[in-house]
């Protein structure tokens, strides 16, 4: 392959190093590189910093406690005066939660970002997306308060009633799905269906901009092929947005992970030792919100930072297995078919 | 195109699509699943409606002009209002929007253009990690970092803290956006002579603008309506007013540097901080407050969102000379 | 580009700084906006007495309006270690100082302000007269030894009232919190089993969440919902809420074996009850006193200071005016309360005045003429 650089005038062309040294000597082109560079490195050094904040504060209950902090256990103890700490039951609350919310509102974030892309009339297409950024807006305080007077009494009380009496009465899922509802509906069930609420905004509009931002050239020639308008979305479009998809996925799992108020005034803050979702629970982020501000023992505290190191080491796994799903999935698709 | 069975079990493609029964078939499933994402879509908008219909209801009756002009007053006297929590939501949006967007946008810049580079993965591991840390812990962070070190609360430490949970979110969009800008845009403004950082700011950045701004909408809709992270920087002020500052600044003779320094200087209240102080306090006029705080809260993004994006379309549309 | 658009935009921003500045000085009475001389103190720690501490700082704006005060409540853990960080000039907290944080914190003293009362609430299906407890009972629902709300001990104090076969659900805070401290003290106090084997604090394990009856609220309002929202519930609030938003709570017997109802009259007894035991560091636990009138659950809750290591004086000096205008004024007593919190008794308040006389700020003392 011919890897010399082309020129337009015919003449013969220069010397790699030549064409390499005035690119990099380009008037602006170093400074906008360092100044990339520089901000790249600064998200990191945050991350860093973040990450070595928490294991520092942690350093005594670490030692205190080791690995058995993480044990999955019935009855895990998280005793403040007596200084027994583990975090199992809030570890399975924050991935019971996570992922529920997820399975919910993926699909139908997918479904929203379709419809406002493809099939919604131009004229309904700006303001419907605002009131999705507006549901975006709504503080997370809100989301609790309107939770607990509205949606857990109307909505998922009932339906945990009727989960826990259908799908609690069959020998494998009633691990997860046996009752008694608590009357107020304060459950992990509840903290899903809000979360999935309250992430659902997130994923829509950035993916109604991934597909917004695929060009026509594609769409066209799918549908001059033959294809159906559902199957251009499915066929074309998704597999040609997948990584901004996967992306607004992944943003909407951190925030699902690391949301705080909401989910403490709907989740029962009750350490039961049941895994069922109808049964109150607790998450990683709520036991930090309660209690760290009224902190008094050391080990307390650190226990508590501690918690919120598991969070991030698990936010990192979780992503690392992201994105070994991505590089599976993506393998067939190619990258460069961008014209 | 893939090759083998189909979704309707058993038939290969070949004949989903050489066939009459087939196309029946393609044609259905094509109305059955458009209808699904209607359904989707219907079905996201009720709890949205639900919930703004009730922040509406909650705090329609007891919002009034007061409330968006005066400070805080303790019970029983009427004429209290949020204003201090308004100008402080205000403040620290903008201190987060300077402190996030231009290094989240350079930054996703750098990683859309070098994505397999060591720097480029280990950039997006940290943003994806980073968008997964609870806020409180973020204002911790912060608390550790800025307010310890200045011996006090103020309005720079928190807009500092919403900027950390903003970046993620303006990172990932950019970086996406950016990524399917097509290469021939790229590749032409490069090829007409322009250097790469021209390239970027004329050509490829506002052909992504659209989901740019989306990202930093968000971004901002996320970041003003956060409470657990202003706790422990930005503190709560019922006393706050930048136009008493301003007064108090202009009559003792100070320069403006040492205006702005009063300015963000400060312990500031937020309109979510203020929503969650009274929502947990006992009085029923303190908890009629707060929504009318929340109210407030979904007026003034709403309001940033509309402005944005009008003013965007606008001067969409004098570029190309509507 | 779009420049007229971009100059509209800064003249709106500008015109409405200058409004609200119009807008604040017609609100507020105009001695408050900041003459030259004018101070900014921050405080920072428990909401138990927030709602108190608001009224005291805006009256105190009439009689004062050089400083201008903040306290914002963020619990009284964050409050602690704001004061021992310096980050704020005073810190309010219910729980009491820790050694290891009169270490960290070399020179911080507390001070008791106000006393408050926690009292039982609860929702019992066809009760509606109120119910009489007492510290036995307390201490068996929150273990989960009584189960039922027709168990014998709750008929033999209620002998009038028809309890159902019901299970109780108990519910308790779930986030950390003084009012929490209180109650735990006084369920310690009442039982040396409790005392041993669940303790007291701002957080402590349930045994009732492991027997699978506990629910956990965040907040007063998390427990008064999750009460009202749970038949045969019963839950713990502080009596400010209770009465501001006129929800049921039980009487109790106290000590002394008297029937009690949580008000001003039987908080001051409590706080007689115990005040000459006050420790060099004026804290002291008020639960379970003795006194013939005496309720069972109450609590100080207290303002933090350094004694020795401010810097400020001119601060240190409007600070401890403050502080001393709201410990003696007979309005402030009053507004508290109106509000449902009791001042503190001469015998507490004269301790307190002559501690607040010992603080320093480089050396000399701040209140020259306590």
């Amino acid at each position: 392959m011919d890897k010399s650089p082309h020129s337009l005038t015919g003449r013969r062309p220069a010397p790699h190093w030549l064409a390499h040294l005035r690119l990099a000597l380009h008037y602006g082109d170093r400074p906008w590189s360092a100044l990339t560079i520089g901000m790249a490195l600064l998200t990191i050094l945050l991350m860093l910093s973040i990450g070595l904040l928490l294991w520092g504060d942690s350093s005594q209950a670490r030692a205190a406690f080791g690995l058995s902090f993480l044990k999955p256990t019935s009855d895990a103890s998280w005793n403040p005066v007596s200084g027994n700490f583990q975090a199992w039951p809030f570890i399975y609350g924050t991935l019971a939660t996570s992922l529920m919310s997820l399975v919910l509102a993926v699909p139908i974030s997918l479904g929203v970002a379709i419809f406002l892309a493809e099939l919604c009339p131009t004229w309904l297409r700006m303001p419907l997306g605002w009131l999705f950024e507006l549901l975006a807006a709504i503080p997370s305080v809100v989301y609790g308060l309107w939770g607990i007077f509205v949606f857990l009494p109307t909505v998922v009380e009932p339906m945990g009633n009727f989960l826990a009496s259908t799908l609690g009465e069959l020998p494998m899922l009633t691990l997860f799905f046996h009752g008694p509802m608590p009357a107020s509906g304060s459950s992990l069930l509840a903290a899903g269906l809000v979360l999935s609420i309250m992430i659902t905004p997130t994923i829509a509009a950035i993916t109604r901009d991934v597909f917004l931002a695929v060009p026509l050239t594609q769409r066209e020639a799918s549908l001059a092929l033959g294809a159906t308008s559902w199957e251009t979305i499915w066929k074309v479009l998704l597999p040609y947005g997948m990584s901004g998809i996967l992306g607004a996925v992944i943003l909407g799992l951190g925030r699902a992970l690391g949301e705080t108020m909401a989910v403490t005034m709907v989740v029962g803050n009750s350490i039961g030792g049941s895994l069922s979702l109808m049964r109150p629970g607790y998450t990683m982020s709520s036991i930090i919100a309660n209690e760290f501000a009224e902190a008094v023992t050391v080990l307390h505290s650190q226990a508590l930072i501690e918690i919120a190191l598991v969070l991030f080491i698990m936010t990192l796994l979780l992503n690392i297995l992201a994105r070994l799903l991505v590089w599976r999935v993506g393998r067939g698709i190619p990258q460069e078919a961008r014209a | 195109m893939t090759t083998g069975t189909n979704l309707w079990l058993g038939v290969s493609t070949r004949q989903m699509i050489q066939s009459k029964a087939g196309y029946r078939r393609r044609k259905l499933s094509n109305i059955f699943m458009l209808a699904i994402t209607g359904l989707f879509t219907l079905l996201a908008l009720i709890p949205l409606f639900w919930i703004i219909g009730y922040v509406i209801y909650k705090g329609g009756q007891y919002i009034n002009l007061d409330f968006f002009i005066h400070l805080p007053r303790p019970l029983g006297i009427t004429g209290g209002g949020v204003l201090n929590a308004i100008e402080g939501t205000l403040l620290l949006t903008i201190l987060a929007g300077l402190f996030a967007v231009p290094p989240g946008i350079l930054a996703a810049y750098y990683v859309s253009y070098k994505p397999n580079t060591l720097l480029g993965i280990v950039v997006r591991f940290g943003t994806d990690v980073l968008s997964g840390v609870p806020s409180i812990v973020i204002g911790l962070f912060c608390y550790a970092l800025i307010v310890k070190n200045q011996g006090h609360y103020s309005a720079l430490a928190g807009g500092i803290a919403l900027a950390i949970l903003m970046l993620p979110t303006i990172i990932r969009t950019t970086e996406e956006m950016i990524k399917l800008v097509p290469h021939s845009l790229r590749e032409g403004s490069l090829a007409l002579g322009s250097p790469e950082w021209k390239t970027a700011l004329s050509v490829t950045l506002p052909a992504a603008s659209q989901g740019i701004i989306t990202g930093i909408l968000l971004g901002i809709a996320r970041a003003s309506g956060e409470t657990a992270p202003l706790l422990f920087t930005a503190l709560g002020n019922d006393n706050y007013n930048v136009g008493k500052i301003i007064q108090a600044g202009i009559g003792n003779h100070q320069n403006i540097f040492t205006i702005l320094g009063m300015i963000i200087n400060q312990p500031v209240d937020s309109l979510p901080l203020t929503l969650w102080k009274y929502a947990q306090q006992p009085y029923p006029e303190r908890i009629n407050q707060s929504w009318a705080a929340a109210l407030v809260l979904m007026i003034l993004v709403l309001s940033l969102n509309i402005l944005t994006r009008v003013w965007v379309q606008l001067r969409a549309n004098r570029i190309h000379g509507k | 580009m779009l420049r007229k658009y971009n100059t509209l935009f800064v003249v709106m921003m500008v015109t409405a700084l200058l409004l609200s500045a119009c807008g604040s000085s017609t609100s507020t009475p105009s001695s408050t906006s900041l003459p030259a001389s004018s101070v900014q103190i921050n405080g920072a720690g428990a909401t138990f007495p927030l709602p108190v501490y608001t009224e005291w700082i805006y009256a105190y704006q009439y009689v004062d309006p050089s400083v201008t005060l903040n306290y914002q409540g963020i619990g009284s853990g964050g409050g602690k270690k704001a004061i021992i960080d310096n980050t704020v000039d005073f810190a309010g907290s219910d729980s009491l100082v820790t050694a290891d944080e009169y270490t960290a914190g070399k020179d911080l003293q507390m001070y008791p302000m106000v006393a408050g009362a926690v009292v039982p609430i609860y929702n019992v299906e066809g009760v509606t007269q109120t119910l009489t407890l007492d510290g036995n009972v307390l201490v068996g629902i929150y273990n989960a030894s009584i189960t039922k709300w027709n168990d014998s001990a709750i008929a033999a104090l209620n002998p009038d009232i028809n309890l159902p076969d019901k299970s109780i659900t108990a519910v308790h805070r779930s986030d950390g919190s003084g009012t929490t401290e209180i109650f735990t003290n006084a369920l310690s106090s009442f039982s040396a089993d409790w005392k041993s084997k669940v303790g007291a604090g701002t957080s402590v394990e349930w045994p009732v969440d492991k027997a699978g009856n506990g629910i956990g609220g965040k907040g007063n309002q998390g427990v008064a919902a999750a009460v009202q929202n749970t038949p045969n519930s019963i839950g713990y609030v502080e009596l400010s809420y209770a009465i501001a938003n006129k929800i049921a709570y039980a009487n109790m017997i106290n000590k002394a074996g008297n029937k009690v109802t949580a008000n001003a009259d039987s908080l001051a007894s409590a706080m007689n009850d115990f005040a000459n035991t006050f420790t060099d560091e004026l804290t002291n636990i008020i639960v379970d006193g003795p006194g013939v009138n005496s309720w069972p659950i109450a609590g100080y809750t207290y303002i933090v200071l350094h004694t020795t290591s401010m810097t400020d004086c001119v601060k240190a000096q409007k600070l401890l005016d403050f502080l001393k205008w709201a410990l003696s004024d007979a309005g402030a007593a009053k507004r508290a309360a109106d509000l449902g919190y009791s001042v503190l008794p001469d015998a507490v308040r004269t301790q307190v005045l002559a501690k607040l006389g010992a603080v320093t700020c480089n050396g000399t003392p701040v209140l020259s003429n306590s």
